[in-house]
């Protein structure tokens, strides 16, 4: 151990060998217990033999002593140092209990065929849910969906921030604007889809629809076409986050000193140009933190397509959530369901690597 | 009754003092004597006795009406199981808790019954959201947690057809009158090879409902009375394009096909259409073929239904502005009930809102009757039309019923304790109640259909025969179209609804394009869940 280590150590541990035994028979022996358990289940699951479980308790129980055993291990066998540990441990079993296992299992699920409905459940599939999905035109076509709504966000974003520099601004009734642009993104998209989409825009008595008769459209549709559709739901989900765009925007033009922008007004600068050249790209990490987070919120749209359209007319408005929604929910189709979630999640880590490795060196100061 | 159309009818017909009025006039019969109406059944004071619980237009019941009803209905029990015969026994009900009713009505009818008898009942509630996905992950992991479950008849396939069901001893079916039973609901529904596993407890169906101030003389269609086929309505609703409907005096519509998905519900509105076209007197199948599994619904009868509604799309003015994001909701409480459309296929309660809603303005001006039909029928069998009229009314969805799962086999005890729960909540009597109060569950027995039983308990005798008599007829037609019971049902509905929405949406070539991709869909999910068995399935559901 080399003496940086004992930097942060308040006390030196001298361990005795009998606790360090001790804290090896712990983890052992309780890993013993785990594993036995689940061996003797595995065999009544098969028809081997019966032990007369009821469920899979036992073997949940034996890792919880396990992990609990493995963390008082720590303590015993390292002392100050496996105090340290004991920080951490508990997250990263919880962790992996609750995402790295469900997700080992959700690959063996995706590469299934199961369907709830079927009698002989599920069935090993091989790469039958790749050729599946390759042609399957309601997956790509949701997926091409995507691509227009995560474009949406660029005069999403343009909005939220002429809004944040309104707010910025010495204007009057400031506070009150703040809450009432804040309002849309308290209500559940939920709420949105109905209030707006079914009621505000129902064609007959709709004040939204009313007000389009008067301005002498006389038979409005909002989601007769499939453009118009896919528009009235970008707009409806902007309405929504914008204001979490703006907020964040809003917070990093507060943090920009008001010095630099005193220094431009006395050189000379004009206002265009003191955006361009100091606000801008003072707030290029903030932009590009809300944009990324934005980016995921929105590969998530669901609940307003659900909602309103059901991914009508002729799948114009699908997402690739509501779609996965259906395949899974009505359909009980589990297999190829999972399947398609699991691709979905690789592209969308893969494409969020890219962008932030990309927004690492946007990010890069040009001043 | 459905608590909307309770709560509805309530609040339009009875007045403070039209309630004073009905007591008095209850009063004067009462003192009168013997004029009081002839119950159904056997148990005539215990069904008049309930009927008065709480009275119409006394409130809506709650628990201790519910209570109070179940312990007037305890008769048939007591005749069969002694007091405390089950003590000891546990049963788990699984079941919904939509609108505080469902489970929650059933553990008041059910707390008399558990006092009697020293059973004790735990209670798995769910929001109809979530029925299906736990229903099918049950059976689907093996982890079937319940003794007795209130289920959909269209989900028989996916439990009676996989064994999970026990079968209905005979005291049960002496118990509830089991013959008592509206025709489409008789078996095979709740059959499964030949054995019995259903106590219903609620139908459904689709009837026709019609605007009568489009028909008549002077009216604008011109017609003296409402279409009988599908043809007529096609051709009604292409003729009102241009005219004014003589109610609002917004622009004429004819018939309001839903156009969006409905989460697998939706494709009921295109059998309506396709069943007079596709079901044939002499074949009881008319989704699939019965030896084979293939799906007919890429058949010249079925493409003409899909047909009839693009004809209707590509006629500007024939649906109201948006029809293609309307989906069943839309359609009837949205357009129907505010007086846009003239015509409308719905389940039985759409009707009687239309006369007591608050939002409907067409309470006078409706009438209904069963689906209409065909000119011609396509007899699949034979691979040709036939030019002869053919009436088959949907009977979408079958209703709820009350089944004993096989966790109760080898138990005589328990399974008695089951089947007794089960049958005192689908008693005949207390089904009188069910279906005159906020229940959630509609009529389904002939004995139902008393309206004397209904006027005696303070109902209106029109608006009960409006409401009980649209139902009657498409119940116990011959030649109804009825929910094939096979496993993952909804499964095709929902893909149906999907290809359909491209299709109407234009991005088929055609009504034909759109069926066959219906139709390979379909192939599909059987190959998925397992030709087979589904044949297999398929047959007993047909009772064949």
């Amino acid at each position: 151990m080399s003496s940086k280590e004992y930097l942060h150590i308040v006390t030196q541990d001298h361990i005795p060998v009998q606790k360090m035994r001790f804290g090896r028979v712990l983890i052992w022996g309780s890993a013993g217990i785990f594993f036995c358990l689940v061996f003797l289940q595995l065999l009544q699951q098969n028809g081997v033999a019966d032990f007369k479980f009821s469920n899979w308790r036992p073997t949940l129980y034996a890792y919880g002593f396990w992990a609990i055993c493995l963390c008082a291990a720590q303590v015993l066998m390292y002392g100050e140092r496996g105090k340290r540990t004991l920080f951490v441990l508990p997250a990263v079993l919880f962790v992996i209990s609750m995402v790295v296992f469900p997700l080992i299992f959700a690959l063996g699920i995706a590469f299934s065929s199961w369907n709830l409905s079927s009698p002989d459940g599920r069935q090993f599939n091989g790469l039958d849910n790749v050729w599946e999905m390759w042609a399957d035109p309601f997956y790509w076509n949701a997926l091409k969906n995507m691509v227009w709504y995560i474009l949406a966000i660029i005069p999403e974003y343009a909005i939220a921030f002429g809004l944040a520099i309104l707010l910025n601004a010495q204007i009057r009734a400031r506070k009150f604007f703040r809450v009432a642009f804040l309002m849309p993104l308290m209500l559940s998209p939920v709420a949105v889809s109905w209030m707006i989409g079914k009621s505000m825009l129902e064609i007959r008595f709709g004040p939204i629809s009313r007000l389009a008769r008067t301005l002498g459209w006389d038979n409005p549709s909002f989601f007769g076409s499939g453009e118009i559709a896919r528009g009235m739901i970008m707009m409806m989900d902007a309405w929504t986050f914008i204001p979490f765009m703006m907020i964040m925007i809003l917070a990093g033009l507060q943090a920009i000193p008001k010095e630099l922008h005193e220094a431009a007004e006395v050189d000379g600068a004009p206002p265009w140009k003191r955006f361009w050249e100091i606000t801008f790209p003072l707030m290029l990490p903030v932009s590009i933190t809300a944009i990324l987070i934005r980016i995921i919120f929105k590969l998530k749209l669901a609940d307003i397509i659900i909602n309103v359209t059901s991914g009508g007319p002729g799948g114009a408005t699908d997402s690739v959530t509501s779609f996965i929604y259906r395949e899974y929910r009505d359909r009980s189709n589990v297999g190829y369901g999972t399947f398609l979630a699991i691709v979905y999640l690789v592209i969308i880590v893969i494409f969020m690597t890219v962008l932030m490795k990309l927004a690492d060196r946007w990010m890069k100061p040009r001043y | 009754m459905k608590v909307e159309l309770y709560n509805q009818y309530v609040r339009s017909q009875m007045s403070r003092r039209s309630v004073l009025k009905g007591a008095a006039s209850m009063g004067a019969l009462a003192a009168m004597g013997g004029a009081a109406p002839a119950f159904a059944g056997g148990h005539g004071s215990v069904r008049a006795e309930i009927m008065k619980i709480p009275g119409v237009g006394m409130g809506s019941p709650g628990d201790p009406e519910w209570q109070k009803v179940g312990e007037l209905c305890l008769g048939p029990t007591k005749e069969r199981v002694a007091e405390g015969e089950f003590a000891g026994v546990e049963l788990t009900f699984m079941g919904l808790n939509n609108q505080n009713l469902h489970n929650f009505l059933f553990r008041g009818f059910l707390k008399p019954w558990e006092a009697y008898t020293g059973a004790k009942i735990n209670w798995i509630d769910l929001a109809q959201a979530d029925y299906n996905p736990r229903l099918q992950q049950s059976i689907a992991t093996k982890t079937v947690d319940f003794d007795i479950i209130e289920m959909g008849a269209p989900f028989e396939g996916d439990t009676a057809g996989q064994g999970l069901l026990n079968e209905m001893p005979d005291w049960v079916k002496d118990q509830i009158d089991y013959e008592d039973l509206v025709g489409y609901l008789q078996p095979p529904v709740g059959t499964w090879d030949g054995k019995a596993y259903r106590i219903n407890i609620d139908g459904d169906c689709h009837t026709f409902c019609y605007r009568k101030d489009y028909f008549g003389e002077g009216s604008i269609t011109g017609r003296a009375n409402p279409p009988r086929s599908w043809q007529e309505v096609n051709q009604i609703s292409k003729d009102v394009i241009g005219k004014m409907d003589p109610l609002t005096g917004l622009p004429a519509h004819g018939f309001l096909d839903p156009l969006k998905g409905w989460g697998g519900f939706g494709f009921y509105f295109l059998e309506d259409r396709a069943a007079p076209y596709v079901k044939h007197p002499d074949d009881p199948a008319w989704l699939f073929d019965v030896d084979t599994m293939k799906p007919r619904v890429n058949n010249p009868g079925w493409v003409q239904a899909i047909q009839d509604v693009m004809d209707l799309i590509a006629t500007e003015g024939a649906y109201p502005a948006d029809q293609i994001n309307a989906d069943p909701g839309t359609t009837g409480f949205q357009q129907f009930l505010a007086g846009t459309g003239s015509m409308l296929t719905w389940w039985g309660d759409i009707g009687s809102n239309a006369r007591t809603s608050d939002t409907s303005v067409i309470g006078d001006v409706v009438g209904f009757g069963i689906n209409p039909g065909s000119e011609r029928v396509y007899n699949h069998l034979k691979g040709q039309w036939e030019n002869t009229y053919n009436e088959s009314p949907n009977n979408a969805y079958l209703g709820w019923g009350v089944y004993v799962t096989n966790r109760v086999n080898g138990d005589d005890k328990k399974r008695k304790a089951a089947w007794s729960a089960a049958a005192h909540i689908g008693g005949k009597d207390i089904s009188l109640w069910t279906s005159a109060y906020p229940s959630g569950f509609q009529p389904y027995r002939n004995s139902h259909f008393n309206y004397d039983e209904w006027e005696a308990a303070g109902y209106d005798r029109a608006f009960v025969e409006d409401y009980l008599g649209s139902n009657l007829d498409s119940y116990n037609h011959p030649n109804s179209a009825n929910e094939p019971r096979i496993p993952g049902i909804f499964q095709y509905y929902s893909v149906a609804e999907d290809e359909l929405a491209k299709g109407f949406a234009g991005q088929y070539g055609s009504a034909q394009e759109t069926a066959d991709a219906i139709a390979a869909a379909w192939e599909k999910i059987t190959d998925q869940i397992g030709r087979e068995s589904q044949i297999k399935l398929y047959k007993a559901s047909l009772g064949l």
